[in-house]
């Protein structure tokens, strides 16, 4: 049988540790996604995922359900990945290592797709990422959410706390940032 | 129709706000009124289009953006992180049972020292906590008590031995554990052995604690009062030393006072 979200929260808070354990699993990896195109650290996106819950479960008795759990859930990473980078007090980078490892990459390649391709890609994955990292951290929450997340923009308006015609400017904004750039990647 | 086109190239005729709808639009995320009216607008504004079909480009590279496949194992089981992952939160997977056991241990240790009660009277240094007021031990009973304590395991040994039992029930539960992040298995015991366990564990351990700190009091008992007794010597003889040097001035004084009357009764 499949819970709810809101049905395993309930078993949880009712003490089935067993439930937290597959809100865990339900969400670890979009939690971890959303860190690390954050913050673009894999290792401090591992570390903000697993604070991420373990905040979630101290917290869990005082969620009255007022908010979906992932909105809840997300809401509680998204303070953490502001904290990182406010501690680090620098835009977020992404790992991007400089050389191209043929093998690796080789490993990674679809069976119709050439070495040609596949670093034509990998180049335009790192371009994404380099652009995501130079949009204010607004406008790269608001596309991260909506992207990646699929969230309506009301939902990403109540969990980041404006209104829903300034998500929408957000996300304009950044797309068009994002489209300049890599305009000109493909220019070079 | 391309004429048309060109002309709305130069200036855009929608009448609502463009940015907004054209997102709303893009992500399918629109009121299907608002939907319609758009639509028709993009039929004969080419710059909307245009716009439209750049954005959706922009999504299907930021599609092609998926982060590195999370190493969960380093998340739910730090050990085998390190040397290759920051230690930092290595203790977040040690079972929340033997964390609660620790925060007891630390607790009863604090709430004994809290309960000492120091007293210096003509008995002696008497010194007693909360659980020793039955047989408050004093300086007189110190060597006994401090003889019976050091009989017991020594302190610790009996530490060194909860540990080992600590990390043993630890690592039982990681290799029972499924690889996630374990607040409790299906295979773990349930709450009330777990709970019936560490109540074991503390319980031991207070008193283990408690023999401890006695055998600590009791040697404290005797260095203190071995110290008194060497002090009481020292200035027993520093007095007597002191009353022999008077002594021995005042026979000098009166040697020379005698002396002194003699000469003048001569005189």
């Amino acid at each position: 049988m499949t819970w709810t979200d809101e049905e395993l929260v309930a078993r949880s808070i009712s003490g089935d540790a067993d439930s937290f354990n597959e809100l865990v699993l339900r969400w670890e990896r979009p939690i971890y996604a959303l860190a690390y195109r954050t913050i673009g650290r894999e290792e401090d996106a591992r570390d903000v995922c697993q604070e991420t819950f373990l905040r979630a479960f101290r917290a869990l008795p005082g969620f009255r359900g007022q908010a979906k759990f992932s909105s809840w859930l997300y809401r509680i990473a998204l303070n953490l990945c502001r904290d990182w980078v406010r501690r680090e007090r620098r835009a977020p980078v992404v790992q991007a290592p400089e050389g191209v490892d043929l093998i690796e990459l080789a490993a990674a390649a679809e069976p119709s797709e050439s070495i040609e391709d596949l670093v034509a890609r990998k180049d335009l994955t790192k371009a994404v990422e380099r652009a995501m990292a130079l949009l204010p951290e607004e406008q790269r929450t608001a596309i991260i959410l909506k992207e990646y997340h699929g969230l309506t923009f009301q939902e990403i308006a109540d969990l980041v706390g404006c209104p829903l015609s300034t998500v929408k400017t957000r996300l304009y904004q950044g797309l068009t940032v994002i489209r300049r750039e890599l305009a000109k990647k493909v220019r070079l | 129709m391309n004429d048309m086109n060109d002309m709305n190239d130069i200036s855009c005729t929608y009448g609502g706000d463009r940015q907004q709808t054209l997102i709303a639009y893009l992500y399918d995320d629109i009121d299907p009124a608002e939907r319609s009216v758009f639509d028709a607008h993009l039929v004969t504004c080419g710059r909307c289009r245009r716009d439209l079909d750049a954005l959706d480009g922009v999504r299907t590279q930021l599609a092609r953006w998926s982060p590195p496949e999370p190493d969960f194992e380093s998340i739910h089981n730090p050990q085998s992180a390190i040397g290759t992952h920051r230690s930092t939160s290595w203790w977040r997977a040690v079972p929340a049972w033997a964390q609660v056991a620790a925060a007891l241990l630390f607790l009863g240790v604090s709430a004994a020292i809290a309960n000492l009660d120091v007293r210096y009277d003509r008995n002696g240094l008497t010194v007693r906590t909360g659980w020793s007021k039955a047989a408050s031990p004093t300086a007189a009973d110190a060597p006994g008590a401090a003889n019976r304590a050091a009989a017991q395991a020594p302190w610790r040994a009996d530490l060194t031995a909860l540990e080992a039992q600590l990390r043993s029930e630890i690592r039982s539960a990681r290799a029972a554990a499924p690889e996630s992040l374990q607040i409790k298995s299906a295979a773990a015991p349930s709450d009330a052995d777990v709970l019936r366990r560490v109540r074991a564990l503390v319980d031991e351990s207070e008193r283990k604690q408690q023999r401890e700190l006695a055998l600590r009091i009791a040697e404290l008992f005797r260095d203190v009062n071995a110290q008194r007794q060497v002090d009481l010597t020292k200035i027993d003889r520093n007095l007597g030393f002191i009353q022999n040097s008077t002594g021995v001035e005042m026979m000098k004084q009166r040697e020379t006072i005698n002396y002194l009357v003699k000469v003048s009764q001569r005189q």
